[in-house]
């Protein structure tokens, strides 16, 4: 998806869970307000309710009130469930504070439901007249009446405050699950090789996606074609180029079977030395356009050994023209899945890269060795090496080692390094002798091949 | 030697047919498949080069009418195609051997020779590599115009490396190849034996690789 430099703000899924969840907040926020301010005032009414039936209960049943000590119970213990019911004083007349007037109220209140500042204390009275014109009054003190209140409302959000978070949790989840297609689809691709242009597959996607996965298919076929036409054209140039190429190095070759002098004699070593060097170039042209297309060859365990025996076969008399000791080390050998001309193309290339830039006396070791992370082979030899900051631009086609004369392709190496591509190997390159920063030592590991056990006979 | 050049490359043709002359075989060059057919039926050959891309009929096409008629001359293919896919092709249709372009004439000449001598049936008594040869017959080996007696394992060893010069033997095939069934096996026989063949023949006629084995250089 998004590179990992992108920012926060453009991956759709910070987005979607951003403004959902601030949607959520917000109507929670209201929906919570709402609730709260009808909750308090429904307790305030009940207790209003609290005070009228009170009064009606002392109207009804005649129950003495009086001026006197016969208030109400004293439950001061719980001051929150105090009422008070008092007498108000006749017209004009002020009732002195006592234990059964514990407030101090005018008379001229009128009936009903009211709140009145006593003292400093704000108090919700009911007065009510009884038919003996004497007036009595019901009272509860606000801030009493407030916390219960308060207390009601707040529990009513309780739901609220504990789901809220919950649903947020939930909904950045169900989010994620959502655009996991789009995670897995981006990890297809990113873990693909650049060969692989093979179809994306739409299963599983939700429907806004697959446009995008068909045209991307499409855009892959289309570069597939444009590709593999290009690839046949250097393929079938290089086929034409041939058929000179022979006519030529035959007829140079009849040239230096007549008879000439000396200087022409030379001449005509190095027009062959020239024809060698691009009758080179074009087989190894060749191999480069058929390994990078997809492998038509069955692959079949091949052992190393085998491949080494094969090689250095061929390759010996170049090491023997320049004196240069090569063998190999390990006594193992190991079996690797892979075409043969595959795996001989690259140990081939590997050792005819040493033969060429190990000066002459030098010594090339070819192993092969089991290690957990696959079968690994190794040619190392004592030659220059290459400089780290080289070492990624020597895999290029042509790229070649500056201030070098050797008559090489070019493409040895970015031939290796198709073929490990298309079948999973690595290669590295190291120093064979780290300390003195000299020789090349190329490391080819095939990871998940079969290991095979055995030691090959001894030489 | 009578030899059947099918070229239709002109360059090529001119040039593979005026080496052949210089090598005293008798050349007949036809430029296209029909041709090469019909020259087959009225000839009798000792070998045919065939190219593979001929107008009127492909060379695998000639390779495959020719092996019909039960015709057994040798046919050394000559393809520009990719080596492996000739290979299996053409040695299925019932091909000798390939070459591929493009190819010096020495090779070319080196391989017509070889096939001429594996369809005459038995391997010459005579095994060269350029420097060496050996006499099967005899059990001797000549260097430099000098004739050298093996002893039987000498013998065996040398015989070993010189069927295919430029092949690497290992020690055991070596001991295989020295030793019948049932025989012990000395160790550093191998070793004792190299170290008096190159005392006889000189210390580069028979070259050591380092963890492989040994083999006799292949000179042209």
């Amino acid at each position: 998806m998004a590179g990992p430099q992108a920012p926060l703000r453009q991956s759709l899924e910070f987005r979607l869970s951003a403004s959902v969840s601030a949607l959520l907040l917000g109507v929670a926020m209201v929906a919570g307000l709402f609730s709260f301010v009808t909750a308090f005032e429904e307790a305030n009414e009940l207790q209003d309710d609290t005070l009228r039936q009170i009064g009606a209960l002392i109207d009804r049943n005649h129950l003495p009130v009086g001026n006197a000590a016969t208030g109400l119970p004293d439950l001061d213990s719980d001051p929150e469930s105090r009422v008070v019911v008092q007498m108000l004083p006749n017209a004009g007349g002020e009732a002195a504070r006592s234990s059964a007037t514990p407030l101090l109220l005018s008379a001229d209140l009128p009936d009903g439901l009211q709140t009145v500042i006593v003292g400093s204390e704000s108090w919700r009275l009911f007065v009510t007249t009884l038919a003996a014109d004497t007036r009595f009054v019901v009272g509860q003190q606000t801030a009493v009446r407030d916390e219960i209140a308060r207390d009601g409302a707040l529990r009513s959000l309780m739901p609220f405050i504990i789901l809220i978070p919950i649903l947020l949790l939930v909904l950045r989840d169900v989010i994620r699950r959502m655009l996991k297609p789009l995670n897995r689809l981006a990890t297809d691709l990113d873990g693909r090789r650049e060969q692989d242009l093979g179809t994306l597959s739409a299963t599983g996607l939700p429907t806004e996606i697959r446009p995008f996965v068909a045209a991307i298919n499409r855009l892959f076929s289309r570069v597939e074609q444009s590709v593999s036409q290009q690839r046949r054209f250097v393929a079938d140039a290089s086929h034409e180029l041939r058929s000179p190429l022979t006519a030529l190095s035959l007829q140079a070759e009849r040239l230096a079977d007549t008879e000439m002098s000396s200087v022409a004699g030379d001449r005509v070593a190095s027009l062959r030395q020239g024809i060698r060097r691009a009758r080179l170039l074009l087989d190894q042209l060749l191999t480069l356009t058929r390994v990078q297309e997809p492998s038509a060859m069955a692959a079949s365990p091949v052992s190393l050994q085998q491949i080494f025996r094969q090689v250095l076969e061929d390759l010996h008399p170049q090491a023997a023209a320049k004196s240069i000791d090569i063998g190999v080390t390990s006594e193992q050998d190991a079996n690797i899945l892979l075409a043969e001309t595959d795996l001989m193309t690259v140990v081939r290339n590997l050792v005819d890269n040493a033969i060429k830039y190990t000066p002459a006396g030098g010594r090339i070791d070819l192993s092969v060795g089991v290690e957990d992370e696959g079968v690994v082979v190794q040619v190392s030899d004592n030659g220059p090496g290459i400089a780290p900051s080289e070492r990624a631009l020597v895999f290029e086609p042509f790229h070649r080692v500056l201030g070098n004369d050797e008559a090489g392709s070019g493409l040895g190496l970015a031939i290796v390094k198709a073929i490990t591509d298309r079948c999973a190997a690595s290669v590295a390159l190291d120093y064979t002798d780290v300390a003195e920063s000299r020789g090349l030592r190329v490391t080819v590991t095939f990871s998940g091949s079969r290991r095979n056990a055995g030691t090959i006979a001894q030489r | 030697m009578r030899v059947l050049l099918v070229e239709d490359d002109r360059m090529i043709g001119e040039a593979v047919q005026a080496a052949l002359l210089d090598a005293a075989y008798a050349v007949d060059w036809v430029r296209d498949g029909q041709m090469a057919i019909d020259a087959c039926e009225i000839h009798h050959y000792d070998i045919v080069l065939l190219d593979l891309g001929l107008p009127k009929k492909d060379g695998l096409q000639v390779l495959h009418i020719v092996r019909a008629r039960n015709d057994a001359v040798p046919v050394l293919v000559i393809t520009a195609r990719d080596a492996v896919e000739s290979r299996i092709q053409g040695l299925d249709l019932g091909a000798d051997d390939y070459v591929l372009k493009p190819f010096e004439m020495a090779e070319l000449l080196a391989r017509m020779r070889a096939v001429v001598r594996r369809k005459g049936g038995v391997a010459g008594p005579l095994l060269c590599n350029g420097t060496l040869s050996l006499d099967v017959a005899a059990k001797a080996v000549s260097v430099d115009g000098r004739t050298l007696p093996l002893s039987g394992r000498e013998f065996a060893l040398l015989h070993a490396l010189m069927i295919r010069p430029g092949a690497i033997l290992s020690r055991s095939e070596l001991e295989d190849r020295m030793y019948g069934w049932g025989s012990e096996v000395e160790s550093n026989a191998v070793e004792f034996i190299i170290h008096s063949l190159r005392k006889k023949l000189g210390n580069d006629a028979i070259k050591n690789v380092r963890g492989l084995g040994w083999l006799v250089p292949k000179h042209h």
